[in-house]
């Protein structure tokens, strides 16, 4: 019996789409059954950054509306066997799913997979409300900005009304730098101005940018701090205890180095 | 805040401080829905119940502030009371 994580955000663009996808990857690598539904129907992306984008055939309102069977339309990674993909309909609009038409398709996908992560589109109009309608749980990403963070705690507010539970929060493209000047919130401000519990931190990588141009997760990357970022949070959604990075001092005293040296990181 | 850190950043103001004192009122305010105008309100009604009791409270002296908590959220007023009153006991 899987269980069922949405995503979601409020604010677009704080990286929902690659955490879903990553933390998707990095479960199946241990081993579970997943399958990552992307909820953003009109504006379809989870399949480009997983680079799955040429193998669809049915989508989500597909097999909603009945044209396809659920096994039809879940198209499997290109590495992990046991990680499975359910589009968006890109040519369809947010109408064409109702909220009890994603319990359904989510309580269908529950007997074969151990994670069902959905992918929320922006917002808090019907989009975001079918993304969190079959949810068990509830991830917000948000980035430490001011815009970000009002923003999820708008979401805190309407998970707590739908009943989903205390959702849980990840901290998404630190600058340790910018944070230890003084000059970006830090995780800390964060969590303090949200009042809910951590789940993760990410560090603002480039090589997120890079994997994303391939269509590749950055979990496979060992090099890149956000890969072993959400290695680390998909082993905290199993239930291990593993230690939050302390990424800010580390990484600030490598940037102040080069620093000195006159160098810079480009 | 490491020595560095003082000493390249002692004159500049922190933005992240400003961010987080910014946000800590607007959650809290968005969350009770309640605007400016209904905060100034809220002021001359603390203070006209007041001066039943207490000597004439001026509005535009008290500060009204949210603040979120563990448990359960705040609400804080700061009012200042003229001590001239005081010494006439």
């Amino acid at each position: 019996m899987a269980r069922i994580i949405t995503i979601t955000s409020g604010k677009g663009g704080v990286g929902k789409t690659t955490t879903t996808a990553n933390l998707g990857t990095a479960l199946a690598m241990q081993g579970a059954k997943v399958a990552v539904i992307d909820a953003d129907i009109g504006l379809r992306n989870l399949d480009v950054v997983m680079g799955l984008e040429n193998r669809i055939v049915y989508d989500l309102v597909d097999v909603v509306e009945g044209r396809a069977r659920l096994r039809q339309a879940l198209i499997k990674d290109k590495r992990l066997p046991e990680l499975c993909l359910m589009p968006a309909a890109q040519t369809r609009d947010k109408d064409a799913v109702s909220p009890a038409q994603m319990i359904d398709l989510t309580n269908q996908l529950r007997q074969e997979f151990d994670y069902v992560l959905i992918d929320s589109p922006a917002g808090i109009e019907g989009g975001f409300r079918n993304a969190i309608a079959g949810a068990d749980e509830v991830v917000i990403v948000t980035t430490p900005e001011v815009s970000a963070v009002r923003d999820a705690d708008r979401i805190v507010g309407l998970v707590e009304a739908a009943e989903k539970g205390p959702p849980s929060l990840i901290v998404n493209r630190i600058k340790p730098r910018l944070v230890n000047r003084g000059e970006m919130l830090s995780v800390d401000d964060v969590l303090e101005l949200l009042a809910i519990q951590l789940i993760g931190i990410v560090p603002d990588d480039e090589t997120i940018v890079t994997s994303t141009n391939r269509g590749e997760a950055v979990v496979y990357d060992q090099s890149s701090l956000a890969g072993r970022a959400f290695l680390n949070i998909a082993r905290r959604i199993t239930g291990e205890n593993v230690p939050f990075m302390a990424i800010t001092d580390q990484q600030s005293m490598f940037e102040r180095l080069f620093g000195m040296f006159g160098r810079r990181r480009s | 805040m490491g020595f560095f850190d003082s000493l390249f950043n002692g004159r500049q103001g922190r933005s992240a401080q400003v961010a987080k004192e910014r946000l800590a009122t607007v959650l809290v305010d968005d969350r009770y829905k309640l605007t400016p105008e209904m905060k100034e309100q809220m002021k001359i009604d603390i203070a006209a119940v007041l001066a039943r009791y207490l000597p004439a409270i001026d509005p535009d002296q008290i500060e009204v502030t949210l603040l979120r908590g563990e448990a359960s959220d705040h609400l804080k007023a700061d009012i200042p009371l003229r001590r001239a009153q005081q010494s006439d006991l």
